[in-house]
């Protein structure tokens, strides 16, 4: 993988839901932004597939969107975590913790033998 | 479950499209909005800042597509384009769509049609019985091996011994009249084991069926009655307190206690009756003696049985034939040799179903066939529409529509027609399945048929599922042409047919497979009807002609044996006094008609039986006036007369045919010989000529007659017979009139000339002789439509090609020539093809047959062979002949080509 990474499918949704849990409710280009900046621009998002994203996010039952005014004073459209939603984080965190550590577990022994 | 919540959700994008755009693009305006913001902050130009945006953004009109594809259900939205673009398609070619759908709706129909009376008649003979599936007919057979109904004591045996049913029950198909003496109805019932309901597992929507209680053996002790939802609804206004009253039947009163589901008819296939009572009612509704409950002679009641749950049917079949045959034995005297049976409920030989059988399969054959050949009808002017379209396909697939979709749409457009055409075709189903009734011979049978013709959810499945195939079936070959449509081909104006030649191949392959089943089936039809014929030229050994046949049922008027015997010498003798009328007489059975015929088991002085010999011989029991009336001769001996009567010095004769004299005397005169039957002895009198009993086809059989006025009984049908000088229905209303005269209660019910009852036992041939020709018939006229449309398609193809030879000098008639020829040259193909179908056909429908009159006895629905040849030929020439005139149609317009007029159109 280069400097700059694709988001690949699923885990944005799992960024988009952790986002939203620490920033509360938020616009779509603001997300975006926010998942680079927190990235610490090591991914470069492709920002229009972000919002079908959200749109299934919502149909999913996970955010809900509602219109709203942002810091500049623009009409935007908001969106916010459910409670499923935050079930849903909670659970799609564990996995991917759990999964990552048994990768870890692989990869890294290796290093010390 | 959060799938489903995506789904729902998608479904609901799909009915607010404008909405839903319109708020995504403020969304992505807003979001391009911020961007542009932040960029123009960061010191980029205004239009810069833009580019950027759009370019993070990975533009605005791929992120609306990806979004809007999220947003619905790409794949139904594109199917309803599919659709929509379909039916307007359709719309603009009125007569090809109107032809196509008008093509499929006859195919589907008449499926469908045959499919509903196969369902009723095969697939699912009893309505409202719980698991039909374990039900079975149970069949006493006989030494000889012919199935007959089972007595009242065989039933109690079988109900009380056999451990692997859930029961067994019994019934007798009843006319009852119900209401007061003078204006009483003819109502078709079932005299019925108490169990009966039990063992079927009907439940009532009123009251209750018969109890535990009810289902004793005690004559006369249950006057109770079961009735029908249609007779409740039709006779009875559908009152809700109807348990409790009273119906008169036969002059007695007897209780409602139940309402059957609407569902229910009754125990026999196809067949509807209204009524249900305990068959201990018989001696009192029908004035029977109730000796004969306990007679194991009087076999006149039709078994059905449950088997258990986990039992094969081969397991339940051996313990009835290991209980039967043990009561053979302890009953030796009037049983031996005896068995029983059980098989599955369409395979009774008792009631219609026994005739429709046959028939049916055939029919679902052609009916096949029929689809077949629409589907090849159909396949064709989608592939002819192709062709016109190809200049609007290969524009699609230019603008980049893939050639799945085209594939697609071609399907969707199929499916419209095969649905518009399967709505067409249901529609007209119940019409068409009520038909059946007028297929059934005169007679009681005909009252009696009644088909379930509502649609039903298994007829409904088979529709959707042919509907499916049909449009599968007519839709690939146009499909996959268009698929292989290439993007320039058509483009461009002057392109020539690239692909045409493959096509026109493919279009060929169909009109010969047209034609080939077309030759199938006038083949078929021909088979048939030459069956039907030669069975018809056959001499029943008796003359029906100028003959009316009355049937009565003095039963229903609790009239007793004496009465009945008193009111038949008064009939006869006000008759003879009627103008017009030659002749008199009654009996007990009609020969060739439909009811089964009776036998009784003979011993014959100076005549020893072979082991195993099946000495049960049919019988009639009729009047003096009897065998003149039918133009029987007698060869030797005398006639019954008035003196062979009931009286003590009159001693009990009979008459024997030729066949049972042949076979029991062959060395000597029977005339004088005792046989006993019925527990007495008789003396021949007379030997009668050989006719036929009970099917036209049938072999010489050993037969008998006995004097009604020294053997009617009265569990014995009275059919009454009157030669007239002309028409025979011309005397019905004195008939009538007389009738009335000597009893106001006797109603003439059932009066047909005797010509067209005896054309009962032709009716299996007729049916399929008749449904061969309806549906041959629409087959060649389909084939000749698929093969006049290819011809017509290939002469406008070639217009120039003609028009340049008839510049260079080729006559009118050479064009002509040619164009039939092309014709004929693709009908002979079919004819092949289909003279080798044909053949195998003929062997399988030659093995088809059907049952007639019970006792198990069949008879071939075709003919045998011979002749075979000519009918082959006869069809081939006849589709020749209209291969070659829908080929000329066609010729002719090619041959008036003017070349001038054909060149300048290039």
């Amino acid at each position: 993988m280069g400097d700059k990474t694709d988001v690949w499918q699923g885990t944005l949704a799992l960024m988009v839901l952790r986002t939203l849990e620490s920033m509360g409710p938020q616009h779509g280009y603001g997300l975006a932004r926010r998942i680079e900046q927190t990235s610490g621009d090591l991914l470069q998002l492709n920002y229009g597939t972000l919002y079908p994203a959200l749109l299934k996010l919502e149909q999913e039952g996970f955010i809900s969107s509602s219109w709203g005014t942002s810091e500049n004073n623009r009409k935007a459209k908001f969106y916010e975590l459910t409670k499923a939603g935050h079930r849903q984080l909670k659970k799609a965190a564990a996995e991917w913790n759990q999964t990552t550590a048994i990768l870890a577990r692989f990869l890294t022994p290796a290093h010390e033998a | 479950m959060r799938q489903l919540n995506a789904f729902v959700a998608r479904l609901r994008g799909l009915f607010q499209p404008q909405r839903l755009d319109g708020d995504f693009a403020a969304e992505l305006e807003s979001h391009l909005a911020m961007h542009i913001d932040e960029n123009i902050r960061a010191g980029l130009s205004p239009a810069e800042a833009r580019r950027q945006a759009l370019i993070r953004l990975g533009g605005a009109e791929q992120t609306r597509q990806s979004h809007r594809d999220r947003r619905t259900l790409p794949w139904i939205e594109s199917l309803v384009q599919d659709i929509r673009f379909g039916f307007r398609m359709l719309l603009r070619n009125r007569a090809y769509t109107a032809v196509a759908v008008l093509t499929l709706a006859i195919g589907i129909g008449v499926s469908a049609t045959a499919f509903t009376w196969i369902n009723g008649v095969l697939l699912q003979p009893l309505g409202g019985v719980a698991d039909p599936s374990r039900l079975v007919t149970v069949e006493s057979v006989t030494p000889g091996g012919a199935w007959v109904p089972n007595s009242y004591p065989d039933f109690v045996d079988f109900r009380d011994h056999l451990k692997l049913f859930d029961g067994v029950a019994v019934t007798r198909p009843v006319a009852l009249s119900v209401g007061r003496e003078d204006h009483a109805d003819r109502v078709w019932g079932e005299l019925v084991s108490g169990n009966f309901f039990s063992v079927l597992g009907v439940m009532p929507q009123q009251g209750r069926m018969f109890l535990s209680s009810e289902y004793g053996d005690t004559p006369g002790a249950f006057p109770i009655v079961v009735i029908s939802d249609r007779y409740w609804r039709a006779h009875l206004n559908a009152d809700p307190a109807v348990v409790g009253r009273t119906l008169r039947i036969n002059q007695h009163e007897l209780t409602i206690v139940g309402v059957a589901p609407p569902a229910f008819h009754g125990s026999m296939p196809v067949t509807a009756f209204d009524l249900w009572i305990p068959y201990m009612q018989q001696p009192v509704l029908n004035g029977v003696g109730t000796w004969m409950l306990r007679d194991r002679h009087n076999r006149n009641m039709l078994g059905i049985a449950r088997v258990k749950q986990g039992v094969t049917f081969d397991q339940a079949q051996q313990e009835l034939r290991v209980l039967a045959e043990r009561m053979a034995q302890a009953n030796a005297d009037v049983s031996e040799g005896m068995s029983a049976t059980i098989m599955p409920l369409w395979k009774s030989p008792h009631g219609p179903q026994g005739l429709l059988v046959g028939p049916l399969r055939i029919l679902m054959g052609v009916c096949i066939l029929v689809l077949l050949i629409v589907c090849a009808n159909v396949a064709n002017l989608q592939l002819a529409r192709a062709t016109v379209r190809e200049k609007e396909f290969s524009a699609r697939l230019a603008l980049g529509a893939g050639r799945i979709r085209l594939c697609r749409q071609v399907l969707t457009e199929s499916l419209l027609l095969a649905f518009a055409g399967a709505l067409l075709g249901v529609a007209a189903t119940p019409f068409m399945s009520r038909a059946l009734r007028y297929l059934m011979p005169p007679g009681p049978m005909q009252q009696l048929v009644a088909m379930d013709t509502r649609p039903n959810l298994t007829v409904l499945a088979f529709t959707v599922g042919l509907c499916v195939f049909a449009a599968l079936a007519a839709g690939i070959a146009p499909a996959l042409q268009v698929s292989r449509t290439s993007l320039s081909a058509r483009l461009n104006e002057g392109g020539r047919t690239g692909s045409a030649g493959r096509r026109n191949r493919l279009r060929s392959v169909l009109v010969a497979a047209e034609v080939a089943l077309a030759l199938v089936a006038l083949v078929g039809a021909g088979l048939f009807a030459r069956g039907f014929q030669s069975t018809m030229r056959i001499d029943p050994g008796f003359e029906p002609n100028s003959v009316l046949l009355s049937q009565f049922y003095l039963n229903t008027s609790g009239y007793t044996l004496e009465q009945r015997k008193e009111f038949c010498r008064r009939l006869s003798e006000r008759m003879l006094g009627a103008p017009g009328v030659t002749d008199i007489a009654y009996s007990d059975g009609v020969p060739l008609g439909f009811e089964p015929s009776w036998w009784e088991e003979l011993k014959i002085e100076g005549y020893a039986p072979r082991p195993n010999e099946n000495m049960n011989i049919f019988r009639n029991v009729i009047s003096p006036g009897y065998l003149p009336l039918m133009h029987i001769p007698i060869v030797e001996g005398r006639n019954f007369n008035e003196q062979d009567n009931e009286s003590d010095d009159s001693p009990a004769v009979m008459i024997v045919n030729e066949s049972f004299a042949r076979h029991f005397f062959p060395n000597s005169d029977p005339i004088g010989h005792k046989v006993h039957g019925w527990g007495s002895w008789f003396r021949i009198v007379g030997v009668a000529k050989d006719s036929k009993y009970h099917y036209l086809g049938e072999s010489k059989v050993p037969y008998f007659y006995v004097p009604f006025r020294q053997l009617f009984r009265t569990d014995m049908s009275l059919a009454f017979y009157v030669r007239t000088q002309g028409n025979p229905e011309s005397v019905l209303s004195t008939l009538r009139a007389q009738t009335r005269a000597i009893d106001p209660n006797v109603t003439v019910y059932d009066a047909v000339p005797l010509k067209e009852f005896i054309g009962a036992s032709l009716y299996p041939q007729k049916l399929a002789a008749s449904l061969m020709g309806i549906l041959g018939s629409v087959a060649v006229l389909l084939a000749a439509v698929g093969l006049y449309s290819v011809m017509a398609y290939w002469v406008a193809q070639r217009t120039q090609e003609i028009g340049v030879r008839m510049a260079l000098g080729a006559q009118p008639g050479h064009v002509l020539r040619m164009v039939v020829m092309q014709g004929l040259k693709l009908t002979t193909g079919g004819l092949v093809a289909g003279a080798l179908l044909a053949l195998a056909m003929s062997r399988v429908v030659g093995a088809v047959s059907f049952t007639n009159s019970g006792m198990g006895a069949t008879a071939k629905l075709m003919g045998d062979g011979g002749g075979e040849p000519l009918i082959f030929a006869a069809a081939a020439v006849f589709l020749c002949a209209l291969a070659a005139f829908a080929a000329w149609l066609p010729a002719r317009r090619a041959a008036s080509i003017d070349p001038m007029q054909a060149l300048r159109t290039e």
